[in-house]
């Protein structure tokens, strides 16, 4: 018998004892308990990402996480303060005067953190492994550019270009795929892209040292390490999905700082800082929150129409009671202090009055009694897409909707999922859409090149300039700034490029998204690094 | 016995079919593309060469009849395919995804039982007592109370400000309590209510009366007769609520970051990635079906009526 009479009890208290062999036996040793002995000892600092670190290849794509990628692997070419290109794991590089050829001269005291050396042979043999699966890696523009690679002598490499590629330089400094791993990472096939690493050999600041799959993931500094060395001795990267347990964990200190684009809602990082209990950050703007317009729609073609929606929208309000005046308000399509994006224009102010009279210009005009415009007895309806996970979004969207109901403007909300949500932008079955620019190195170059590419999955921007009149012209000065080798003629396109997208109003910048950062009093040198993906563990010091 | 086993195991084999082929359908009628899925999520922009070479990589482009019976040709050689994602095999993911989870639901079932049984009996004998009030009130915040606000009221409180506990990650028994206590407690107010209900019905049976009249005393009633009958629902219940746990503990996983099966099986959809999410769904329904022969099972040892077909 399975319970016998009399032994209902026992079973019971059996119970109780499978429970304790159940969660002891489980029990393995914890991170927590490993920091606190090490920490004696120790400088360590911990933080949490919302996924997995991946199989840190820098090589491949997701689900490596780019910030880990950061700490491991390094480019010849770092992306500095305001887009100036500065020396990494190459010291210096001249460019032919045909803009086809670079020549970079390496370091000589970088090694792996297996402590093999960093030279020519292992940068071509990098560079061959990304070219093999050049179809993979085809987005990146310098990739489809490259001709050939040259090892001149042991420290000298040269690339070769089928055309005089600008962004060159930029796209080098890109944290994947144009990264280095030493010779003992790569696997029999010598393919790192379709068979992995063998081990995470690279010669950036951080060697992974312990790792619990979408657990943690523990970095300790890498000796070898030719650059300043970090200050901590290790980082601990706990993974943790839900930004309010994040929250949590961080006021009981188990960890010691919260970093990134919205891993923590507005009001959690409102609230920590007006705790007075922590420090806080808010890094320069990173990219563009903007509503895409779609000019290939009916209302919408209508350059007047557009015009009326940018002086409608109240950006202001939306920052101060979505964003706690946490972002600032955007002009642009890109913040002003990315490479050439200073622009000099004028910017639409929020006038609701001069909105009306663009509409009633626009032929959309209000009827006694009713509560929409209408022109030809339709009805002034425009939809607006947006993304079902992204909160923030939806707030937008239903104020907006509100908003311009008092201008006589029906707004449509439809909520979608991600992945449906973004096929339906790629068909540009939408009036206004979501987006947001990529953030450097990306921007503004690469974003551009996106708009030019006509295809059914790109990007929705191409589809919803397709009725602009001036569609062709733009396109080809993107594809023309991209190969221009004179830096007067970059700056005039580029001019010409944003004012043109500022005058056809196609899109209506809302704010300018940054990074944030909150961390422990005891900790110093939280500072925000050029590319948005970074995390500067490197400066980080724990007092 | 071991026949009617063999014959609830025999019946797993059109039951997965079926149940794999509707998972099939239904994934591909989902709008939206895995190739551009793991495009965006790689922050790679989605072009019609990368999409193409992409989907030629994945097998994406074959008619969907010949991905269907690949699949399912390769599942009878126990293989469940690669993650589009990660790129590991499928098999071994839900094997590391498998045991935290395991762990967490029994831990939780264990919780269940040891909290509910007690509260549900003693309700039962002093029905319509303060004890019995107190714990219709109980049960009404177990049932109605979100599991991600209890959750996050036992990290607050337990957690942040009696620092009792840690607030996330696996590893020691103290780590275990918050997110097995938060899965339990929905449940703990339906199996309270639900003993204490069925105890009820069976106090007044023919056989406690005689036993009565036996003159046993009647805490041996109540433990040796009436407890005995009164456990076969909540037994029942225990053995879909496992499945339900196992499958369906996204909540508080992602709340304690436990890197559980809910969290990748979320995260699977998330990502259109079809091998894990069919792996999943086969994995889950085996597990139900397990789940519930079990519960036949125990049921004939705890009610001699209750026999199996094969042995009448």
């Amino acid at each position: 018998m399975f319970i016998k009479r009399s032994n209902l009890f026992h079973s019971f208290v059996g119970l109780l004892v499978i429970f304790t062999i159940l969660v002891t036996g489980c029990s393995n040793t914890t991170i927590d308990q490993e920091n606190t002995l090490d920490n004696e000892k120790q400088k360590v600092v911990t933080f949490s990402w919302p996924g997995d670190i991946g199989d840190l290849n820098p090589h491949t794509y997701f689900p490596n996480e780019f910030f880990s990628q950061a700490m491991v692997y390094e480019s010849l070419v770092y992306y500095g303060k305001g887009g100036e290109i500065q020396p990494w794991l190459a010291e210096s590089w001249d460019i032919s005067k045909d803009g086809k050829e670079y020549v970079f001269h390496l370091r000589k005291d970088v090694e792996f953190s297996d402590g093999s050396v960093f030279n020519a042979a292992i940068v071509k043999k990098n560079f061959d492994t990304i070219l093999d699966n050049r179809k993979q890696h085809e987005w990146v523009g310098l990739i489809n550019q490259i001709k050939d690679t040259k090892i001149i002598d042991e420290y000298t490499i040269k690339l070769i270009l089928n055309n005089a590629y600008y962004p060159t330089l930029q796209e080098l400094t890109y944290i994947r795929p144009l990264r280095f791993v030493g010779e003992a990472a790569f696997p029999d096939s010598q393919n790192t892209f379709k068979d992995g690493l063998k081990s995470q050999i690279g010669t950036g600041p951080w060697v992974l040292s312990e790792y619990k799959k979408n657990e943690f993931a523990v970095f300790k500094r890498n000796e070898h390490y030719w650059g300043t060395k970090p200050k901590v001795d290790k980082v601990v990267v706990k993974v943790i999905t839900d930004g309010e347990s994040r929250v949590l964990a961080f006021e009981k200190k188990e960890l010691d700082f919260i970093f990134g684009n919205g891993v923590i809602s507005q009001d959690s990082f409102q609230f920590l800082k007006n705790s007075g209990q922590y420090e806080t950050k808010l890094s320069e703007p990173t990219a563009t929150r903007t509503l895409l317009l779609n000019s290939n729609r009916e209302a919408t073609k209508d350059l007047k129409v557009r015009l009326a929606l940018q002086h409608a929208f109240n950006k202001q309000a939306v920052i101060d009671k979505i964003f706690y005046g946490m972002e600032k308000k955007a002009d642009t399509l890109f913040p002003p202090i990315l490479p050439y994006t200073k622009i000099n224009i004028e910017p639409y102010e929020y006038d609701a009055e001069k909105a009306k009279m663009l509409l009633d210009e626009a032929g959309w005009k209000q009827v006694k009694g009713k509560p929409f415009r209408e022109k030809d007895g339709k009805e002034l309806q425009l939809e607006l897409l947006f993304n079902s996970t992204d909160n923030i979004q939806k707030s937008i969207a239903e104020f907006t909707q509100g908003d311009f109901r008092k201008l006589g403007i029906d707004v449509k909300l439809t909520s979608q999922e991600t992945n449906t949500f973004w096929t339906t932008a790629f068909q540009g079955k939408f009036d206004l859409l979501f987006t947001a620019t990529w953030s450097v190195p990306f921007d503004p170059h690469s974003y551009l090149a996106s708009m030019t590419t006509n295809s059914e999955n790109g990007s929705p921007d191409y589809n919803a300039q397709l009725g602009l009149p001036v569609k062709k012209e733009i396109d080809q000065k993107i594809k023309k700034v991209l190969l221009t080798t004179d830096e007067e003629d970059r700056k005039i396109l580029y001019s010409d490029i944003l004012t043109t997208l500022h005058e056809q109003a196609i899109y209506l910048p809302i704010s300018y998204q940054s990074n944030i950062a909150v961390y422990q009093k005891n900790i110093s040198g939280v500072d925000f690094l050029p590319q948005e993906a970074e995390v500067p563990l490197t400066s980080i010091d724990v007092n | 016995m071991s026949w009617f086993i063999f014959k609830r195991l025999t019946s797993l084999i059109p039951i997965l079919f079926g149940v794999s082929l509707i998972t099939f359908i239904l994934l591909h009628l989902i709008p939206g593309d895995p190739a551009v899925a793991y495009l965006r999520a790689s922050h790679i922009p989605p072009t019609n060469e990368t999409v193409a070479a992409l989907r030629v990589e994945l097998g994406l482009n074959k008619p969907l009849y010949v991905q269907y019976f690949g699949w399912l040709g390769k599942v009878l050689q126990l293989d469940l395919g690669m993650s589009y994602v990660s790129n590991n095999s499928v098999w071994e993911e839900i094997v590391v995804h498998f045991f935290p989870t395991v762990q967490l639901t029994f831990a939780s079932l264990i919780l269940i039982v040891v909290i509910s049984l007690p509260i549900g009996m003693i309700s039962a004998i002093y029905k319509g007592k303060f004890v019995d009030q107190f714990s219709r009130i109980a049960a009404f915040v177990s049932v109605s109370m979100p599991t991600f606000w209890f959750g996050f009221l036992l990290i607050y409180f337990l957690s942040v400000k009696l620092d009792l506990f840690p607030v996330l990650g696996r590893g020691t028994l103290a780590h275990l309590v918050l997110p097995s206590l938060t899965l339990a407690f929905t449940y703990i107010g339906t199996y309270m209510r639900l003993l204490r209900a069925s105890m009820l019905g069976n106090l007044n049976e023919p056989f406690v009366v005689y036993a009565r009249v036996r003159g046993l005393r009647q805490r041996l009633i109540v433990i040796r007769h009436v407890l005995k009958m009164s456990l076969l629902p909540m037994i029942t219940g225990l053995g879909m609520s496992f499945g339900n746990m196992l499958s369906g503990a996204v909540i508080v996983e992602t709340i304690f970051s436990w890197p559980g099966m809910g969290q990748l099986f979320v995260t699977s959809i998330l990502n259109q990635d079809y091998p894990m999410i069919q792996g999943c769904v086969l994995f889950m329904g085996v597990i139900f079906v397990v789940c519930n022969l079990l519960v036949d099972l125990t049921y004939s040892f705890l009610d001699p009526r209750i026999r199996w077909e094969g042995e009448k």
